[in-house]
């Protein structure tokens, strides 16, 4: 049975209609039309669908939407500002951390995340903070990189 | 894919309220914590169809508080909660929690709960076998009130444990150690994101000669249907001078207790000569955290 | 060289703004009004026929809207694999889109499409199939056996193909030999772990018009499996070229069962039909193959080759698909032809089992020799007190020599020499220490491999598709378009097309824009796989623009009232050649070009000063001219745990030729990507399956294990040596495969330099290492 909730996603309200199993990934992706969190495996690991609840980073597909009245819910599409990109998302073009793209959106939030809490982190932090995301295409280096440029 | 469909979705706001639901639906609900243990069970069709979903998220289990020189932990709260928790950080005889939280990926240690990792009484999971090294217990609250479980024998085999009808577990409670504790965890894995090939919890105690006058060595990972303790290697310990040679002997003793499995990540032979390098290892680490070096 | 402005460049990826903030380009976004979704059910056996199926209670469930069965699809044989034409007779046609028998634990039985996921889920659990289980077989060698289970009527002995190359005469070659040498290296089952699913979405018109959208490498190769399978003209099947994809390495390189359900379903239903594979489902749709390399070697004393012999076997699952060239490509490219020799034999046979099917991935049977030959060649100079790198120097092929591979050529650029030499260097090869000499439990050791050889543009294989075409098309705002039909799935295609476009045509690369393509608009081009792209498609591409230039430049002649020969652009401006006097910005041309002859202004009619008018545009459709080879050496440091067996890469080299280098940044990040694919071959990944029941036991990411950022080393360096191959779009040659290549090897060997002992069995685990230390 599907029930009527409130969610308040990158500033914004939506009311939507849940079923008790839906997960944020699945809600955000089909019902409110975000499709910057990905689906890579639904089984937690691969760190595509990583958003942040309250500012702490998150697979969206293992949690369950109707846990979340009530909770700030960012995401990649809540990163930029007034057209301005997150310093996040400016490092990753520059240091060229960006390849197929899928698991970006994932590793910038993590990143993020990250970042709220450590202003000047080792490349071992960085590595440890987005251990949970996995990518095929970089072999990670540009994305550490990427992310100790935010950093600075 | 989506989970299991649940027809209903409750979120009971007191430990009671969660009681009474349980005992309405029976076998016929799922109590849900992170999720992230459900969700992979769900995801991967291991689920039968559900009347409903009932959080704890409401239910005002989400402490971490000391209580004397115990812990008490509440079922909810998440392993990031508890390694950040004051009366965790920096104390020798709680490192083997510190060290068991090192390795799950943040966005795990923000959504997993202690209680979900121990109700899960899934093997291959970390914080519980550092939890036994403490000598903990769980609180299971049901219908006849609370009742305090040892963690040894909470466990009863893959995904069964000592909960009853209508109980669930309400806390954790890690018991006052003796003065000159310390406890550490070690795991063998693949990758940063992987479950247990092998972990081990070590506590040991001692006394002002430095006599060991205490000890607890527990393995979890692919050893079977529950965590086991490595009896012998811990007698072997008890009341004896340590020394690197004493640490190395007592490891080797684990093979009397650890039967581990063969699978295909690896071959219990494997697992049992690993098994002897992580005793040491971890209680090597242990007692450095009160000043000894044997490493 | 002459002076470049934009190849060569570390230019922003065109795509990357667009990703980061949110990557709205995925085919894995595509949804139609009304769209359903699909899912198949799945054969829990590894072989068995099917008795019967029943599926009237699914088709009774409300939001069902159709269904299939086997009897219900077209029964036509095909081969799944792109880049080779439906009906070469190299291939093996055993695929049919739904069968009365499966072949492996989890071939498709059925399939239903739905108004809601959940809803085709549950009608999946309504289907009632009855299966007669057969016997299976999931060993290669056990399939060879007389009396195994048969599992094709066409392959006796299980044997899908059988092949042998060779040339001189090894026996003969043996026989000079002072020493002779015997090994058998064994590779396992891993996955290319695209992080994008497969996923599909198709819809059909009135007249059966199809148009698919799909996360795939070649939108020509799909439109043309796919027309085969359902036996409809090419010409009812249009595929829409997704902006980019997230990822495939070979993995999305052959019509999957996904396109063709969805078709059935989409014509049934008359309605789009979406399918999103699980990642359980992408674990057993694709795989590169387990190869079984026995290899026999002569030298003499100092080194030189004096025979080769080697006999691969190729286990290629429940069909033989990619395996019918893998298995050449692998003999030809992963052993042949590798170093001079002058008596040279391979045998080799790709094997069916009731496993899953093999794929493509790149390096496409490259790593599954180099790890043999690589790894014994170490051996070889373990045993004989060799030089690893004077031994390989001596043995390789030489710039200017013939292309061992087709002697219409020649090796033009080929500076293997450089990269050891400078490799070595740099790596501080002359500090190694003799095997297992370190003391203390963790022990270190380096090693290095190489690839001396690699096909970049494919030329010469028999029954593959090279061509490339493009259209290059200049905008009244001074940009172009650039409609190609290579899919960018994360290989910086996209980046490097457009520098190429960029250069030829004097913009900016951030003048060049990649337009929406299908298979209706654009020329042909062979897939995105085999390293091609830069060098094929980049030819094309350069050809394109090139016209466009001269276009331009006939245009803009009228308005400098001088010879087009005088004139060139730069940054944007036409002008006369090597002066500043006058500049015409490209735009200008452009929009005098489309403007209408004559125009109504305040002062009358005016004409425009240019005569011929126009869209100013250039095509090229062409096959590539050459066969240049990349040569490629890498350099690992390792540290094991000699009580554990663990083993921890800490750093690498890797010196490439390359050619040119057009893009540097795409250039480092194709490296540091193929290490990370090639030392999770090396130590952890195993797509690992019940020996008993043949069910997949690593289908998630909690099993099969991947590199994470924690396991990879810190310093991963890339030398590029760069060479200006006359043949290449600006100089340029090959890189993607060769990165992932020698990692394996390179990693064996300096485990052997750590602990002194050799490994010839991949996945290289902690437990293998101690096994072979003789502590288990
Ligand atoms: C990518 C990934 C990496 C991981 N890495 C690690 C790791 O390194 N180390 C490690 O130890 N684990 C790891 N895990 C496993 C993780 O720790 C467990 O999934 C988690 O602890 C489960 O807790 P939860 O709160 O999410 O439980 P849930 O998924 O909500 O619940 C788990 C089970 O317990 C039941 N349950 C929950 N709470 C209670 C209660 N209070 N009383 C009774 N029953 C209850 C639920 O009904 C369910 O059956 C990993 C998991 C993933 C997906
Ligand atoms: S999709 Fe959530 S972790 Fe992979
Ligand atoms: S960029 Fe492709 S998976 Fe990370």
């Amino acid at each position: 049975m599907k029930q009527v909730i409130n969610l308040e996603l990158n500033g914004e309200r939506y009311e939507v209609a849940v079923a008790p199993h839906a997960t944020l990934l699945e809600v955000m992706r089909r019902e409110l039309g975000l499709v910057g969190a990905k689906k890579g495996c639904d089984t937690g690991g691969c760190g595509c669908c990583t958003v942040l609840v309250d500012d702490r980073a998150v697979y969206s597909c293992m949690t369950y939407a109707m846990t979340l009245e009530g909770k700030k819910i960012t995401t990649i599409e809540g990163l930029a500002r007034d057209g301005k990109l997150d310093p996040l998302q400016q490092a990753f073009i520059e240091a060229g951390a960006v390849q197929c793209g899928y698991c970006t959106c994932g590793m910038i939030m993590a990143a993020k995340a990250f970042l709220l809490n450590s202003r000047s982190p080792t490349e071992a932090q960085i590595r440890q903070a987005i251990a949970g995301n996995l990518c095929r295409c970089t072999g990670y280096r540009k994305i550490v990189e990427a992310i100790g440029l935010a950093a600075r | 894919m989506a989970a299991a469909p649940f027809k209903q979705y409750r979120s009971p706001e007191s430990s009671q309220e969660v009681v009474e639901l349980l005992t309405r639906y029976g076998e016929a609900a799922v109590l849900l914590a992170g999720g992230t243990f459900l969700h992979g069970l769900a995801a991967r069709g291991l689920m039968s169809k559900m009347e409903a979903l009932i959080s704890l998220q409401k239910a005002g289990l989400d402490y971490v508080k000391p209580q004397g020189g115990s812990l008490t932990i509440g079922a909810m709260a998440t392993f990031r909660e508890l390694l950040d928790a004051s009366p965790v950080k920096g104390r020798p005889e709680l490192g083997a929690i510190a060290d068991a939280l090192e390795y799950p990926p943040p966005q795990i240690l923000n959504a997993a709960t202690v209680g979900g990792s121990t109700a899960s009484a899934y093997p291959l999971f970390d914080l519980p076998v550092a939890l036994i090294a403490l000598g903990g217990a769980v609180v299971a609250q049901g219908p006849g009130g609370r009742r305090e479980i040892k963690l040894e024998q909470f466990f009863l085999d893959y995904f069964r444990h000592a909960l009853g009808k209508g109980e669930f577990l309400a806390e954790v409670i890690v018991p006052k150690l003796p003065d000159r504790s310390a406890s550490a965890f070690l795991k063998l894995e693949t990758n940063a994101n992987d479950l247990a090939l092998l972990n081990v919890g070590v506590r040991v105690t001692i006394d002002e000669e430095g006599l060991c006058r205490g000890a607890v060595v527990a393995f979890g990972g692919g050893i079977g249907g529950v965590p086991v303790r490595a009896a012998t290697c811990e007698t072997y310990l008890e009341g004896s001078r340590l020394s690197a040679k004493l640490l190395d002997e007592s490891a080797q003793a684990v093979t009397h207790d650890v039967h581990p499995i063969s699978d295909h990540r690896a071959s219990a032979r494997y697992r049992a000569t690993a098994a002897k390098v992580l005793a040491r290892r971890a209680l090597i680490r242990a007692l450095a955290r009160l000043g000894l070096e044997f490493g | 060289m002459s002076e470049l402005s934009v190849v060569g460049q570390r230019v922003r990826s065109p795509d990357a703004y667009d990703k980061v903030t949110g990557g709205k380009g995925f085919p894995v976004n595509v949804r139609l009004p009304g769209m359903l979704h699909g899912k198949l059910l799945r054969s829990p056996y590894a072989h068995a026929r099917i008795v019967r199926i029943d599926t009237a209670k699914a088709e009774k469930l409300p939001g069902v809207k159709a269904v299939l069965t086997p009897s219900a699809v077209p029964q036509i044989k095909y081969h799944s694999v792109f880049f080779a034409p439906n009906l070469d007779p190299g291939m093996v046609r055993d695929m049919l889109i739904l069968s009365d028998t499966v072949r492996f634990a989890g071939e498709p039985v059925a399939a239903v499409a739905a108004t809601e996921l959940e809803i085709a889920e549950e009608a999946l659990e309504l289907i009632d199939v009855e299966y007669d289980v057969l016997p299976a077989v999931f060993d290669p060698g056990e399939a060879m056996r007389p009396g195994a289970p048969q599992i094709w009527e066409h392959a006796p002995n299980n044997v899908a193909v059988n092949l042998s190359f060779g040339f001189g005469d090894v026996e003969q070659g043996f026989k000079q030999a002072d020493y002779v040498f015997e090994n058998t290296y064994q590779t396992q089952r891993v996955h290319t772990c695209y992080m994008e699913p497969r996923v599909c979405v198709v819809d059909s018109d009135r007249q059966g018009d199809l148009t698919v959208w799909s996360s795939t490498q070649h939108i020509f190769g799909l439109q043309e499996k796919l027309a085969f399978a359902l036996g409809l003209p090419i010409s009812k099947v249009r595929v829409v070229k997704p902006r980019y994809i997230g990822g495939g390495f070979g993995g999305k390189l052959d019509l999957g069962y996904i396109e063709p359900v969805c078709a059935l379903l989409s014509l049934k239903s008359g309605r789009p039909v979406r399918i999103e594979q699980t990642r359980y489902e992408d674990f057993i749709t694709t795989a590169r193959h387990p190869v079984k390399v026995q290899l026999r070697t002569g030298v003499k004393k100092d080194g030189t080759f004096t025979a080769r012999y080697a006999k691969s076997i190729l286990e290629t699952g429940a069909h033989a698909t990619h395996g019918a060239v893998v298995l050449p490509v692998h003999g030809l490219m992963g052993f042949l032809l590798t170093y001079r020799c002058p008596d040279v034999k391979w045998e080799g046979c790709a094997v069916y089992t009731n496993n899953m099917i093999g794929g493509g991935f790149r390096g496409y049977g490259g790593p599954q020799g180099a790890f043999a030959v690589e790894s014994q060649i170490d051996e070889i100079c373990e045993e004989l007190k060799l030089d690893p790198i004077a031994f390989r120097l001596k043995n390789a092929h030489r710039e200017a020599d013939p292309h061992p591979f087709n002697p219409n050529f020649t090796l033009s650029t080929y500076r293997l020499d450089e990269c050891l030499k400078r490799g070595a260097q740099e790596f501080e090869w002359s500090k190694r220490q003799s095997a297992g000499s370190g003391s203390g439990t963790k022990k270190r050791g380096i090693g290095f491999a190489c690839q001396p050889l690699w096909v970049s543009g494919c030329v010469g294989f028999p029954g593959i598709y090279e061509h490339s075409g493009a259209i290059v098309k200049l905008n009244v705002d001074g940009t172009a378009d650039l409609s190609i039909a290579t899919v960018d799935m994360g290989c910086g295609q996209n980046a490097v097309l457009s520098q190429i476009v960029a250069e030829e045509l004097g913009v900016s690369a951030d003048a060049v824009r990649i337009a929406y393509a299908d298979t209706q608009t654009v020329p042909f081009d062979a897939p995105t796989h085999a390293s091609r792209v830069t060098y094929s498609a980049g030819n094309a591409v350069k050809v394109a623009a090139g016209s466009a230039r001269k276009r331009l430049l006939e245009v803009a002649s009228q308005l400098f009232g001088a010879s087009p020969d005088d004139l060139e652009v730069v940054n944007g401006r036409v002008r006369l050649k090597g002066s500043r006097a006058k500049e015409i910005p490209i735009a200008e041309v452009v929009e005098l070009a489309g403007a209408p002859a004559l125009t109504l202004g305040l002062e009358g009619n005016q004409r425009t000063p240019i005569a011929d008018k126009g869209t100013i545009l250039g095509t090229s459709s062409l096959a590539p001219a050459s066969n240049p080879s990349p040569a490629t050496a890498e350099f690992v440091e390792v540290e094991v745990d000699t009580e554990t067996g663990e083993v921890r890469p800490l750093r690498a080299l890797f010196a490439h030729d390359i050619g040119r280098v057009i893009s540097p940044l795409g250039a480092e990040g194709q490296v540091e990507g193929g290490f990370q694919q090639g030392m999770g071959f090396a130590l952890m990944e195993n797509l690992v399956f019940d020996s008993e029941t043949g069910s997949c036991l690593a289908g998630d990411f909690l099993n099969y294990k991947i590199p994470t950022a924690i396991e990879m080393p810190g310093e991963i360096k890339s030398l590029f040596i760069e060479s200006n191959e006359p043949s290449g779009p600006f100089g340029a040659k090959a890189l993607a495969e060769p990165c992932l290549i020698v990692p394996a090897p390179a990693i064996a060997n300096a485990i052997y330099n750590a602990i002194g002992v050799r490994v010839r069995e991949l996945p290289i685990t902690p437990e293998k290492i101690l096994a072979a230390l003789g502590k288990l």
